[in-house]
């Protein structure tokens, strides 16, 4: 592993990718704003903006720096360069969970200081709003997976579309849940035992599908 | 290094460690091609020609020796390391121009300069700059707004730029124009003077490849089908006409093949030719007409033919 052929690589593509990822940085961190602002249509149209603009960022970013490379013949290019396949896989599938995680921890770090800043604010929101973010990342990293291992764009987007109707249902089924929908109404910022579970669970679950795709992407045989 | 129509031959003689790269019976499978048992030597400080037509397994041979693509089966070394497990170390001593290569359309040709110099620690500067005026670049172009034969030249300068031991060039001259094309093979021709640089050339051009290579190969349908000194082929082949009544039988001259047939004229074509060729057929009661060499192209052609037909055997 040649950690200078990895960090020249990951300021290559945080480069190539900024204009996007500070885009969606903007667009990320305005949504969470309307969702602050006063009345319940505000607060859903910033709710419907942050998950756009999340599900957006994944799917152009993945675009921009993956899916794009094979199609444009740039990878080959790249891997004529003196970098290993594994050099090239752990600066890839880095810059491309960083690029996402910049707007996506803006929002998150934002809405959490606008809960505890704002006075009518619960801050009991953050739990349901934090496992809402979580399942985002965790569609993401599955979006990053099948992008890795099919190479096409058409797959892509139906795990995009499988991930949005995952995430309605998630929604829904948190809204409905009697001790999170309770939290959330409550000033108190406390988690029960099903939020912490549900936590885990998908902490684990991005842990596994990244390495699975560094796994996929370092024992690819051929790349061009 | 004498001529013959079985690779194996020609190429077993160089061994392994005077070699800038080798590939021994190298398969890779495909759903609709297959590269088959190739065998390819390149000694050091010489300019190797790679000729064959298109889907041949010109671009598959370059990419399993770039560690692009892995082979199947066989064993691959460049500058003597195993290419699949020190790919990144052999390739700081490879320059590889493909033509399905792309530089990042957004980006400046500088951008890519310090981009690819950032890799390089030998990266030249100045040879860098002289190549930027020589091929009429301009460092603060955007890649998007090059042509064809400026993107070429770019690639060839972010190559050449590193000084590198190895050159594998996939078809670097396919699409230029005769002004472009004849500027980078000037380039070419400049390195080839230095003897420290192996360049394994490929193309479908068999001009070019005569211009400047010193040992050639031909491969077809994923088959080395010759492999030889480019002066032992032109020296080698020949056409020979002759005369000959209808009953004549041609003598036992191996690599005698008969082409066509005019009435009483008769076209041979041999790969191995020696001076007493003429007599043999003399003597065997035919008047011979003429024996000419043949163009690289002519012996290309040739040799494919010759070997699709053998493979159909």
């Amino acid at each position: 592993m040649n950690l200078q052929a990895i960090q020249t690589l990951f300021l290559k593509d945080l480069f190539l990718s900024r204009w996007p990822m500070f885009g969606y940085l903007l667009g990320g961190l305005l949504s969470v704003a309307i969702l602050c602002l006063p009345g319940p249509t505000m607060g859903f149209i910033g709710f419907v903006l942050i998950v756009t603009v999340t599900i957006a960022a994944g799917i152009h970013l993945i675009g921009v720096l993956m899916l794009s490379e094979p199609i444009d013949m740039t990878r080959t290019f790249i891997l004529s360069l003196p970098v290993s396949l594994l050099d090239y896989s752990i600066a890839k599938i880095s810059v491309v969970l960083v690029t996402f995680l910049i707007p996506w921890f803006g929002m998150l770090a934002l809405l959490t200081i606008l809960t505890f800043v704002v006075p009518e604010a619960n801050v009991g929101v953050l739990v349901p709003l934090v496992l809402m973010f979580l399942f985002l990342l965790v569609g993401f990293c599955f979006q990053l997976v099948v992008a890795v291992v099919t190479e096409s764009v058409g797959w892509t987007i139906v795990t995009v579309v499988l991930g949005n109707i995952s995430f309605t249902l998630f929604s829904k089924s948190m809204g409905e849940h009697p001790v999170i929908s309770e939290i959330a109404k409550g000033d108190v910022l406390t988690w029960p035992p099903i939020a912490l579970q549900a936590l885990v669970i998908m902490a684990a679950v991005i842990v596994v599908t990244i390495s699975f795709a560094f796994f996929w992407q370092s024992r690819s045989r051929d790349l061009v | 290094m004498s001529h013959t129509l079985d690779p194996s031959l020609s190429q077993a003689s160089t061994s392994v460690s005077m070699s800038a790269a080798s590939l021994r019976g190298v398969s890779k499978s495909y759903k609709h091609f297959q590269l088959n048992n190739i065998n390819l030597e390149l000694v050091p400080g010489t300019v190797n020609g790679l000729i064959g037509p298109n889907g041949a397994g010109k671009s598959t041979t370059m990419r399993i020796m770039m560690g692009l693509v892995k082979p199947d089966s066989g064993t691959v070394s460049v500058i003597g390391q195993p290419s699949s497990s020190r790919q990144a170390r052999v390739k700081q001593h490879i320059g590889f121009f493909s033509d399905d290569m792309r530089m990042y359309k957004s980006e400046t040709i500088a951008w890519h300069l310090q981009l690819v110099r950032s890799f390089f620690p030998g990266w030249d500067d100045e040879y860098a700059n002289l190549l930027l005026k020589r091929f009429g670049l301009i460092a603060n172009q955007k890649v998007k707004g090059l042509s064809h034969g400026q993107r070429v030249k770019t690639m060839l300068l972010l190559i050449l730029a590193r000084h590198p031991q190895l050159l594998i060039l996939d078809e670097p001259t396919d699409g230029l124009d005769p002004v472009a094309k004849q500027e980078v093979l000037a380039e070419l021709m400049q390195i080839v003077n230095d003897d420290s640089r192996t360049i394994l050339y490929s193309s479908h051009n068999t001009q070019d490849v005569q211009q400047i290579c010193d040992t050639i190969t031909f491969i077809d349908r994923g088959r080395v089908i010759g492999a030889s000194d480019r002066d032992d082929f032109l020296d080698q082949w020949r056409r020979i006409k002759i005369h000959a009544p209808a009953q004549w039988q041609p003598p036992a001259i191996e690599g005698l093949k008969l082409e066509s047939t005019f009435g009483q004229l008769r076209v041979f074509t041999l790969d191995r030719y020696a001076a007493d060729v003429e007599a043999q057929l003399q003597s065997s009661g035919a008047t011979v007409e003429s024996s000419e060499g043949l163009t690289l192209e002519e012996i290309f052609i040739a040799a494919v033919a010759r070997g699709r037909e053998e493979s159909q055997q």
